[in-house]
């Protein structure tokens, strides 16, 4: 091969590498900001669950144990929520190990409480209650949805920023490398 | 919403966007379907030609599709000017305006799995190009736990959230009988529908247990609805098979619910490639016990206890297990209200709510209206950010 030939080559694999890097670190930056914006939603379906616990504690349709233990979780929840309070905290390093425990408790305690006759019973009364639980079931489900679909984006992330070049390469910056979320978030039978 | 398929033409797929549209403005929400149509068709208000389908051959068929680069400026077009804020594409596999959507939009994008039909080997090849597109996605759904388990297979980590496919039950539940489609102690009746000619339905499967089915209740009528010529089928199986069976045709849908609320069972002998189901759950939902192929997309529609099951393409096993029905009718009670449980479970009231849940939750994740990439991009710039 000459040398145009070969300088020609060079080039050609120079770009190819560039235009690599380029595209990865656009991808990556998509999916950071991806994360960002799943982790920000699951944080607020979080509180919008423990506002909806809250609401149904507080409306009397429980005894007064249940609604005390609901309660509680709830507040345990919101506090824990104002203390990671949005923005960059939240954002860097998601939902900790302990609002994730927080969390699975105020599941257990809404388990525990609204069991399936519960439940029908509230269903049934014809004095405003089966909106309250209608909303209950809509935010459970939606912490359901918004925790699978960070972890969904967390694990794209993790998976990008394992390979080699953008390893070696610190693409990634100093962008904090996001961990999935786990934590009891089943819906009570029958809701 | 952004349907794969043109919109004339009918599919589960269809149906199932052209429901949930109908549905969300009924409840008052702004919807817009972008979906590939003829010119000279009437569309309903809210839906959008993407321009018309070309038919090209596709797993295993003629699918009539939209690509290439006039549709994709389109389709970005559509998106630019609809200041979405949830995009809903169906179908992102599928090679149509479904992805293109996908690849150019940046926002709240939600993506619906339906079929788990495409060759796997057509797949792991493009995975590599495809796989960064489906990053895009906000978050993803799949109709059935069949077509979750389709996407673990070709994408490892991804995950989904299962919603069904929505029926309106009520219109089952409630149409009205028609006497000469009832069966009676002597002369029961059980119904197919679907494609004739489609091997995949299995009418063929069903033709050939009719007659041992005969041979133990003479009186038996098989209702056949579907579009197709029956003389094919027909040519070879006995006379009083032949004498047996009424080919109904096609049907309306008032009359498909009237035909499953009057039989005495409804067999499904599918033989493969159903990644949902969704005339079991219309079954269920008219009262009438199913009986259908233990495909495990049937199997997770019926949750068990809500139909009778056979092995897959076996006439035996299917005139087994149809005799066990329409002979027992404490079981066809049985059978009746648990499925009528069961389809609760896809109706558009519970079906739509969690759509909605989904899509709440996508926008709260990107709270601003959706734009194509490039857009996306000169808009940032403008603004002097990277």
């Amino acid at each position: 091969m000459g040398a145009v030939a070969w300088t020609a080559f060079v080039i050609a694999l120079v770009a190819l590498v560039a235009w690599y890097l380029s595209y990865t670190a656009a991808r990556l930056d998509r999916l950071h900001t991806k994360v960002e914006g799943s982790v920000s939603a699951l944080d607020a379906q979080l509180v919008r669950r423990a506002e909806v616990v809250r609401e149904v504690a507080g409306s009397g349709a429980l005894d007064p144990a249940s609604s005390a233990l609901l309660a509680d979780a709830a507040s345990a929840s919101l506090d824990a929520a104002d203390s990671t309070s949005p923005g960059e905290e939240l954002r860097a390093d998601g939902i900790g190990d302990q609002r994730a425990a927080v969390e699975s408790t105020l599941t257990q305690v809404i388990c525990t409480t609204l069991t399936p006759d519960v439940i029908a019973e509230l269903r049934d009364e014809n004095s405003g209650w089966p909106d309250v639980v209608e909303r209950l079931r809509s935010a459970g489900q939606r912490v359901e949805i918004a925790r699978r679909f960070h972890n969904d984006a967390v694990r794209d992330v993790r998976r990008l920023r394992h390979r080699p070049p953008v390893r070696f390469l610190r693409l990634a910056g100093h962008t904090a490398l996001p961990s999935v979320i786990e934590f009891d978030d089943r819906l009570p039978d029958g809701l | 919403m952004v349907s794969p398929y043109a919109f004339d033409i009918p599919g589960g797929v269809q149906f199932h966007v052209r429901d949930l549209a109908e549905r969300l403005l009924s409840q008052g929400h702004d919807v817009r379907v972008l979906a590939p149509a003829d010119e000279d068709i009437d569309l309903p208000s809210y839906v959008d030609s993407a321009g018309r389908a070309v038919p090209v051959p596709y797993n295993g068929s003629v699918a009539r599709l939209l690509f290439g680069p006039v549709t994709a400026a389109r389709v970005a077009r559509w998106i630019d000017r609809g200041e979405f804020d949830v995009l809903h594409v169906h179908e992102p596999f599928s090679p149509s305006v479904s992805m293109l959507a996908m690849m150019a939009a940046d926002g709240a994008v939600v993506g619906t799995f339906h079929s788990s039909t495409m060759r796997s080997r057509a797949l792991l090849t493009i995975m590599p190009v495809l796989g960064p597109q489906l990053e895009k996605l906000s978050g993803r759904i799949a109709v059935s736990p069949e077509a979750l388990r389709t996407i673990h297979r070709h994408e490892g980590t991804a995950d989904a959230v299962i919603i069904p496919n929505g029926v309106y039950v009520d219109r089952f539940a409630s149409a009205p009988l028609a006497p000469h489609w009832q069966g009676t102690a002597q002369r029961p009746t059980i119904a197919f529908l679907g494609r004739l000619e489609e091997p995949r339905k299995g009418l063929a499967v069903l033709l050939e247990a009719m007659p041992a089915l005969l041979h133990a209740m003479p009186g038996l009528r098989l209702l056949v609805a579907g579009p197709g010529d029956p003389r094919d089928l027909m040519r070879h199986t006995p006379a009083t098979v032949q004498a047996a069976t009424e080919f109904l045709g096609m049907v309306s849908e008032p009359d498909k619910a009237s035909l499953l609320r009057s039989v005495d069972a409804y067999v499904a002998p599918n033989t493969g490639s159903e990644s949902f189901g969704i005339i079991l759950v219309e079954a269920m939902s008219a009262g009438v016990p199913v009986v259908a192929s233990d495909l495990p997309s049937f199997a997770d529609v019926l949750g068990g206890t809500a139909g009778a099951l056979f092995r897959t393409a076996d006439a035996e096993s299917l005139a087994q297990a149809v005799l066990g029905v329409v002979r027992d009718p404490r079981l066809r009670t049985a059978l009746s209200s648990s499925g009528a449980i069961r389809a609760r479970e896809f109706d558009w009231d519970r079906v739509s709510a969690d759509v909605m849940d989904v899509y709440e939750t996508c926008r709260a994740a990107r709270p601003y209206a959706v734009r194509t990439i490039s857009a996306g991009r000169a808009k940032r710039a403008l603004r002097g950010r990277s």
